[in-house]
């Protein structure tokens, strides 16, 4: 039957459901590594695969950004004979790392994740102990900004 | 620091000047070189966050915080580390993290609170700070060597200013070397082990082996030459920029999880048929339950229905008068159900057809004895729905404020009517009808005057009432019926029993003109309400039996005050006097010949056979005691209970 509705009825909204947490792994010391164990919480929300193609390009990110080496020796002892005066001005190297991490778990987000109904928080957020998935699930009509406005509250500190 | 600054100065102000002309200008370079060298690192170890955690967010702890366990072993490299709950800080801390109540914050790879530094040393300014302490050593060992050197040249002139305060410089710094360079040492020596300050000082690694170690030459350079680890404070954060909207694609299904599913349907409808399949009680109260639970009605009829636990509780919470029912309730499911089951004969004794809770209406009957008398279930059930259905009779009959003193047959038969208004119609002709059921419950039942003769009336009736309640079920309110008569005819017999003559006089007219109400109450409405005709009964009560009632049933009650139990006997002493029973009889029994047909058989409970035998005497011809009690209706139809 036609039946009018008003747009906004028709939009369908988000609603943030659960948020699973992957812990990190500490097999390997301290390195900063997460568990690619998929969890069951997102067993009927996504491929198994594609979250731990996540995880894994994620660990590598952070593998690279703490590799000893010869950038990272050079920019100490840069550091150190200019007093540290050239952190003001200057990068780390773990800092650049970051923002590629930072831009590809957007990427991911956009492409895999939110079709899906998940959103990924970047876990330097969470002090790099866990990532978290936030799960949304489909509330029907309703405010359609509550969902994803409740996160970005909570992502902008 | 003021120390280190001022001497520092002084030293460079008396001291540097001479050396940089004696021996050359390359000495205060270094030394200053080396002095900025130690500031720096001192304001890095200072002012440099040491790896703090951001608390954690709510959302994250939520399965932690209340069953958490306080420590989480984690397996790093082959070695249990446990990490341990802060509370504070809401998570589990990583290997290496600890919570310095200074700072009252989580700090990464946390060393030791530094009082020179005034500050956590972690992850982050750990480097810095073992580097200040490399570079503070090597100062003082400038300054003291440089010192000397200025005052060995100068051992003449040790009273120029120079050489005072070279020498006082000296002093100072030799002063401070001490501890300054045991800790460098001590430092070097952690670094070289891949340990903090806090694993050595409480002998973590003692005897075991340090699974942060990845070998001296390593854990160097990690300290010295790793990136600057990230700060996690104060990071500003970018708005969340992608939107998450529905429609959400989601993964197929794998073949498992197709197979759970099916078994969950499976599962599923087995729930349904078996629900189907139930017993008729079951049917009772799991349609009840499936049922939407009915809004909250004004009607009486029915208050709260949905769930039996929610009728039981209610029908208790009516029956405030009767804490064993309560002490009872959740032993027996069955009650549970057969409250249900009340409810909806409820219902249908409004009006409606009622097949099903035949036998749930007789459960429910039994139930209330059972209840109040758990005792008297060993026995049969008669005796224990003539306990139930007293102290349902007795509270009713306190509750409507039913007449004073009648008896309690009759406030048991008016209070199943006023129960009826409340929907616990079936209820109340149950425990009307079993009011007279067991000694003990009639013994125990102290609550009103007539108790003791509702309770013989329930003895002798009880299987009367069984059988009734069964009969009527099918019925439309044809319950409410049976339970009247039987319940009339109990006082009847009973009266005689119990020990308040006058109650017993006083109740019987009541009970017989209740009965007759009640008949023709529910004569007229076929539907109407449980109280309506109980009230259309109560306006009977007067005009039938005036005077035949209040002598014959005094009779009945001498009679059966006699016999302290046993419907029989109550039965054969009003057989005994038939002549005056009779009327009464007539009277009690008319309502029975109104109703319709035979009861069907029931399931479980009382087998009710009913015989043609129209006169009320046919009940005293039933044997006594144990076995079946006949109760004949006038209309022809005798019904049998067993005892």
């Amino acid at each position: 039957p036609a039946t009018f509705h008003n747009l906004q009825e028709l939009r369908h909204s988000a609603s943030l459901a659960n948020k699973v947490f992957i812990q990190r792994d500490y097999s390997e010391g301290t390195t900063c590594r997460f568990q690619t164990k998929f969890p069951s919480e997102l067993e009927s929300r996504i491929e198994r695969t594609l979250f731990e193609d996540t995880v894994k390009t994620l660990n590598n990110y952070y593998a690279e950004a703490e590799k000893i080496g010869g950038q990272s020796y050079l920019e100490g002892c840069l550091a150190c004979s200019t007093a540290y005066l050239i952190f003001l001005c200057m990068e780390t190297r773990y800092e650049k790392v970051l923002k590629k991490i930072a831009k590809y778990i957007q990427e991911q987000n956009e492409k895999i994740y939110a079709p899906r109904g998940l959103l990924i928080t970047d876990p330097i957020e969470r002090g790099m102990r866990v990532i978290e998935i936030s799960i949304y699930e489909d509330r029907g009509s309703s405010d359609s900004s509550s969902g994803s406005s409740s996160v970005s509250g909570s992502t902008a500190r | 620091t003021t120390f280190l600054v001022g001497s520092t100065t002084l030293f460079f102000c008396f001291t540097c000047p001479w050396l940089s002309e004696y021996f050359s200008s390359v000495i205060p370079i270094y030394t200053a070189v080396i002095f900025l060298f130690t500031l720096a690192n001192f304001c890095m170890a200072t002012f440099m966050d040491p790896g703090v955690f951001p608390r954690a967010e709510e959302d994250e702890d939520k399965e932690d915080d209340f069953r958490a366990p306080l420590y989480k072993t984690v397996e790093i490299k082959g070695i249990q580390v446990r990490m341990k709950w802060c509370s504070t800080c809401r998570f589990y801390r990583p290997p290496r993290c600890s919570h310095c109540s200074v700072c009252d914050n989580c700090v990464e790879d946390f060393d030791h609170h530094c009082p020179w530094v005034n500050n956590c040393i972690g992850r982050r300014n750990y480097r810095y700070f073992f580097l200040f302490l490399l570079s503070l050593t090597t100062h003082i060992i400038n300054v003291f060597g440089f010192g000397l050197v200025y005052v060995l040249h100068h051992r003449q002139q040790l009273d120029t200013p120079h050489a005072a305060v070279t020498m006082a410089v000296m002093c100072v710094a030799g002063l401070f070397f001490v501890p300054v360079a045991g800790l460098t040492g001590f430092h070097m020596v952690l670094v070289a082990r891949g340990r903090t300050t806090n694993e050595q000082v409480t002998g973590k690694f003692r005897g075991g082996v340090n699974p942060f170690t990845n070998g001296c030459m390593r854990n160097i350079s990690h300290v010295l030459c790793s990136s600057q680890a990230p700060r996690y404070m104060g990071r500003w954060r970018s708005p969340q920029a992608v939107d998450v909207q529905p429609p959400f694609v989601r993964p197929p299904l794998t073949e498992a999880q197709l197979e759970a599913k099916v078994l969950d349907n499976g599962i599923q409808n087995d729930r349904h048929s078996t629900r189907s399949k139930s017993s008729l009680d079951q049917m009772e109260s799991q349609s009840a339950d499936a049922e939407p639970p009915p809004p909250p009605k004004p009607e009486l009829r029915y208050p709260g229905l949905p769930r039996a636990d929610t009728e039981e509780s209610s029908l208790l919470t009516e029956a405030p008068h009767t804490p064993s029912m309560y002490k009872y309730r959740p032993a027996f499911n069955s009650p549970g159900r057969n409250h249900t089951a009340l409810t909806h004969p409820n219902k249908m004794i409004r009006g409606e057809s009622l097949d099903s809770p035949s036998p749930s209406i007789l459960l429910s009957s039994h139930q209330p004895s059972y209840r109040s008398e758990p005792s008297s279930l060993d026995g049969t059930t008669a005796v224990g729905g003539g306990v139930g259905a007293r102290r349902g009779g007795g509270e009713r009959g306190e509750g409507p404020g039913g007449p004073g003193g009648t008896a309690g047959m009759m406030s048991g038969g008016m209070s199943g009517y006023s129960l009826t208004g409340r929907s616990y119609t079936s209820y109340p002709s149950s425990l009307v009808l079993s009011t007279g059921g067991s000694h003990s419950s009639s013994l125990r039942s102290a609550h009103l005057a007539h108790n003791p003769l509702a309770t013989l009336q329930s003895e002798g009736t009880t299987d009367t009432s069984y059988k009734s309640l069964a009969n009527q079920t099918p019925r439309n309110g044809s319950l409410s019926y049976d339970s009247l008569l039987t319940p009339s005819e109990s006082p009847e017999f009973e009266s005689v029993v119990s020990p308040s003559s006058p109650l017993q006089g006083y109740t019987s007219p009541f009970l017989s003109a209740q009965i007759a109400q009640q008949r023709e109450g529910q004569l007229l409405q076929g539907s109407a309400t449980f109280s309506s005709p109980h009230r259309a009964y109560l306006r009977a009560v007067s005009p039938p039996s005036p005077s035949s009632g209040p002598p014959e049933i005094q009779h009945l009650l001498q009679h059966n005050q006699d016999s302290s139990y046993r419907a029989p006997r109550n039965l054969s002493s009003l057989s005994s006097s038939p002549g005056a029973l009779e009327p009464l009889t007539a009277t009690c029994i008319y309502p029975l010949c109104v109703v319709p047909p035979p009861p069907p058989p029931f399931p479980d409970g009382c087998p009710i056979r009913s015989t043609s035998r129209p006169v009320l005497a046919n009940h005293t011809t039933s044997k006594p005691g144990g076995g079946v009690k006949k109760v004949t209706g006038v209309g022809g139809t005798t019904y049998e209970i067993s005892v």
